[in-house]
């Protein structure tokens, strides 16, 4: 450096200038200024900022630091901060420079990590948002099928047990059923069994997932009061006593507002999610030259593919 | 530029058109209260009281969600919450696609027990902008070159294997923010009376890759700021002393070994860390702290195997006889089955005075998709996208192999996932569904464990037990009054044979029971312990033939065209009394319960019948599920 005269540096110059101007990665960088001018000339005073310049604010500085802090367990000293600052401009210029080379467009993962963070921006607004009172009831009114609290019933049963009675387990239930109708105590009538003698209020799934679908359909499609029977399950003939019933209800707004909140937000989410995609897609004119192998099923093939691996 | 400047310009008005990265600890979280949904099916009910003779309650204490370094791997990204989600009888999705959901309805209670070793940390490597993301194989991991993915994710398995953490990934922070979620999802999810959530998490210790891996569970949703892992210690002793040093400042918690089939004969030794052999205060610090072991989950059962116990022809089900993660066979069983321990452990109480293997049992999933696989019939394995699809498991050939002959011409071996069972289910009986009132039941072993369906059964030991008829109250109540429940001590009462009830009932959505089995365990004086299997109580009214000690075949058979099976075998309830035909005053002893069902189509044979190809020839092609109690310890009182 400190050999060169002026006119010789000078000289020197002009060469790297003139063979600059012919490459591409000038090329690129000299239109995407043109660019930047014309969209400052549209936007305004605040979009302009010259492409090779690096400010470095206090908070990105703060920032830089704090990371540290977090990583180490300590603050930078003076010479790591500024080694630290350093690093950050590196990584800002070769950052740039990637991005204006295009180094970023064919990278899988880079492409899939670009679409991450937009998703992640575009969700990240509208995490905070609460429902309000009016929101919520909506909610509840339109989407009744999802929170309807389902038909529970409780019951007594008595078993006529098909283990121990065989092919007599339904005439011994029939004879129970008389007995039990003229005030036998169901206690003492019938074989005692590790099933339950009497169930709480219970839906038809939890009826079903210990006596079977059969004997649940028929409980929760018996309409009378008093003992009935008998009622077949695997575990022999039952007779029956449905003590109380509760019919499927719309619950109060109170019942499931957990629920419900949960829910609007997710839906919320969701539907901002679906309505930024749907913004970006209106922007972009799409084509694709299917070949002719998968001109007709191109779906299904790639269904099939995702499978097989 | 142009495309950025317009992506802007859509954005504006959503997020503002920043220049700023996102925050790095912007995780993406799961909704808040998604779970309601199964449990607001029922609504309190005052006649849910505790109940004294105590209820049964199914669940699974041993489950992973995307928070575990492998599960992400296999492509789970389901959380702790979905986890919840299913256990209360919801519907997920699996990496691959399809729907999960439990046929036999909610569980009652359910541990997450993510890996704590690297917990958080494969999902925050995922995550741009985070410091772990910065890791040089990053890239890798989530890359879509199988091999290098699997190059890229064998330095973890190498980290467990040596105990070493990776020195990149040394900070914690994402560790210390998937506990807290892991913490936050079981708080939000435990409704007592209701539905229980334990807190808890997987200690995995490998040494060499021998496994010795550990659930830890606490007892209430007060628990240490950090889970205590592998990379801390592999030696399980500084685990236990460390739930000690939890105990004493009221952090209750108990561990719970797995997969000691895989363990090489390492997770029940003869010995201590150091080689030393056990003595009275390792044998006392080992039972405090781990009072269960899960014998049955999906990679196989650990209660015995067919070359440890010969003479039991029900022992050669559902076996894993390799490493885990590594293709590497099992060359010694000794210490690694339960059974063989408990053994163990009379021998070592006949030598220094204390019983290091006193464990009950209990069992589990160890699912990696947030959710169990139970049920033969609704099976998708573990490991996401490693085996989501028949063709992936070895119950179905792979679509370039016309059938399971062309796939052995072209040199295929079965993947190991082949041999892998149903997840297992813990029954835990106990007053009421409360953290409480389950962790009390674990702890006195009032569990048992199922290799999936939700097979009920009780037992008692004591003495004026005859005549009780477990079925009713009165006969309950005094089988409390007068003996011991599954996982009791029973003292003896001079020469006096002591008796047992059992009772057992099917799974309305399995096949009916074909026989109640007692295992029996002892030593003589001279420090040798032997075994042997009675059959206790027959279905179809079958009676135990006293010479082999067997019932009768009941004749059960199974259409492996359909998978339906005979209807009129078996039985829904089995009971029976019984007493130890060569009961000795003077011996120590042990007895649990074991539970067959009638056989049924194995998960393989479903995959294939749907598949419509032949049930892979190497694979069972059908199995016997069965429950197996906690033991029940017998000590010699006033001999001669």
């Amino acid at each position: 450096m400190s050999a060169e005269t002026p006119a010789s540096a000078k000289a020197k110059l002009t060469a790297v200038a003139s063979r600059a101007a012919r490459e591409p990665l000038l090329q690129f960088l000299a239109a995407g200024l043109v660019l930047f001018w014309a969209n400052g000339l549209l936007h305004g005073d605040e979009q302009r900022a010259p492409a090779d310049s690096i400010v470095i604010s206090k908070g990105r500085v703060q920032q830089i630091a704090d990371s540290y802090r977090l990583l180490s367990g300590r603050m930078p000293s003076q010479t790591e901060l500024h080694a630290l600052v350093d690093d950050y401009i590196d990584e800002e210029v070769y950052y740039r420079e990637a991005v204006a080379m295009g180094l970023d467009a064919d990278d899988t993962i880079v492409r899939r990590r670009m679409r991450q963070k937009l998703e992640f921006i575009s969700e990240d607004a509208n995490a905070s948002e609460e429902p309000t009172e009016e929101q919520l009831a909506a909610r509840l009114a339109s989407h009744a099928d999802e929170y309807r609290l389902p038909a529970r019933v409780s019951f007594r049963q008595v078993l006529a047990s098909a283990d121990a009675r065989g092919a007599r387990a339904e005439a011994d239930a029939v004879a129970f059923l008389e007995a039990l109708k003229s005030g036998a105590a169901p206690e003492t009538t019938g074989d005692a069994s590790m099933l339950p003698s009497a169930m709480p209020l219970t839906t038809q799934q939890g009826v079903a997932s210990l006596f079977g679908d059969a004997f649940a359909a028929v409980l929760f499609a018996h309409a009378d009061d008093g003992w009935f029977g008998p009622v077949a399950s695997p575990f022999g003939a039952h007779d029956v006593l449905i003590v109380s019933r509760e019919a499927a209800r719309e619950p109060s707004l109170e019942e499931v507002r957990v629920r419900l909140r949960a829910d609007w937000i997710e839906a919320r989410r969701r539907a901002k999610r679906e309505e930024f995609r749907t913004r970006l897609r209106e922007r972009y004119e799409v084509s694709i030259d299917w070949p002719d192998l998968y001109a007709q099923t191109a779906g299904h093939a790639a269904a099939g593919a995702a499978g097989a691996e | 530029m142009r495309l950025s400047l317009l992506i802007c310009a859509a954005t504006i008005t959503i997020a503002g058109c920043s220049r700023e990265t996102p925050p790095a600890d912007k995780i993406p979280q799961s909704e808040e209260g998604a779970a309601e949904g199964a449990s607001a099916t029922q609504g309190p009910d005052a006649s849910r009281a505790p109940n004294p003779l105590r209820n049964v309650y199914f669940g699974d204490l041993h489950l992973h969600t995307r928070n575990s370094f492998d599960a992400y791997i296999f492509n789970v990204r389901a959380t702790p919450e979905d986890a919840y989600i299913y256990a209360k009888g919801g519907t997920i999705k699996h990496p691959m696609g399809f729907d999960l959901h439990m046929n036999s309805g909610p569980l009652d209670f359910l541990a997450v027990t993510d890996h704590a070793e690297y917990l958080g940390v494969v999902p925050a490597i995922d995550t741009p902008g985070t410091e772990y993301s910065k890791v040089p194989y990053a890239k890798d991991l989530f890359g879509k070159d199988r091999a290098t993915v699997i190059s890229a994710f064998s330095r973890f398995g190498a980290s467990l294997s040596s105990g070493e953490m990776l020195p990149e990934l040394t900070d914690m922070s994402a560790t210390a923010s998937a506990w807290r979620e892991t913490i936050d999802s079981a708080e939000r999810n435990n409704d007592p009376g209701e539905f229980t959530a334990f807190v808890g998490y997987e200690f995995t210790s490998a040494p060499e890759m021998r496994n010795l891996h550990r659930n830890v569970i606490f007892a209430g949703g007060d628990v240490p700021s950090m889970p205590y892992s592998a990379l801390d210690s592999q030696n399980p002793e500084d685990l236990w002393r460390w739930l000690d040093e939890r105990r004493a400042q009221g952090i209750e918690a108990l561990a719970i070994p797995h997969n000691s089939n895989g363990s090489d004969g390492t997770m029940f030794e003869r010995t201590m860390w150091n080689g030393q052999p056990i003595d009275r205060p390792y044998a006392d610090l080992r039972a405090r702290n781990e009072p269960l072991v899960e014998v049955i989950q999906v990679k196989g059962q650990s209660e015995t195997m067919p070359l440890l116990s010969p003479n039991d022809e029900f022992a050669g089900f559902e076996l894993m006889t390799s490493y885990i993660g590594a293709a590497k066979g099992v060359t010694k069983f000794e210490g690694g089955y339960a059974r063989d321990a408990l053994k163990r452990g009379l021998e070592i109480e006949d030598e220094v005075g204390a019983n290091p293997y006193k464990m009950g049992f209990v069992a589990g999933s160890d699912g990696h998709d947030a959710a169990g696989p139970f049920e033969e019939d609704n099976y998708f394995s573990k490991a996401g996208v490693l085996d989501g699809m028949p063709a992936l498991r070895g119950s179905v050939p792979p679509p370039q192999y016309k059938s399971w002959a062309d796939y052995d011409a072209a040199g295929q071996a079965t993947p190991v996932s082949a041999t892998w069972a149903s997840g297992g289910l813990t029954g835990v009986w106990a007053e009421e569904n409360t953290r409480a009132s389950l962790f009390a039941a674990m702890r006195r072993k009032e569990t048992f464990g199922t290799s999936g369906p939700r097979i009920r059964v009780r037992m008692f030991a004591g003495y004026g037990l005859k005549g009780l008829d477990l079925a009713t109250d009165s006969g309950l109540r005094e089988a409390y009054e007068n003996g011991v429940p599954m996982g009791g001590d029973l003292a003896g009462d001079g020469d006096r044979a002591p008796e047992f009830l059992v009772i057992a009932m099917r799974d309305i959505r399995s096949a009916p029971l074909q026989r109640i089995q007692i295992v029996k365990g002892w030593t003589d004086g001279d420090g040798k312990s032997f075994e042997k299997v009675f059959d206790a109580a027959c279905s179809d009214g079958g009676a135990v033939d006293p010479e082999t000690q067997r019932c009768p075949d009941n004749g059960a058979s199974v259409d492996l065209s359909t998978c339906a099976f005979s209807q009129d075998k078996g039985d829904s309830e089995i009971k029976g009394e019984w007493t130890d035909p060569e009961f000795d005053p003077a011996q120590n002893a042990f007895y649990y319960a074991r539970v067959l069902e009638n056989p049924t189509c194995r998960w393989s044979t479903w995959d294939a019948i749907r598949a419509n190809v032949e049930p892979n020839p190497k694979l069972a092609k059908t199995v016997q599920e069965r429950a197996y109690t906690s033991p029940i310890w017998f000590t010699p009182t006033n001999v001669r």
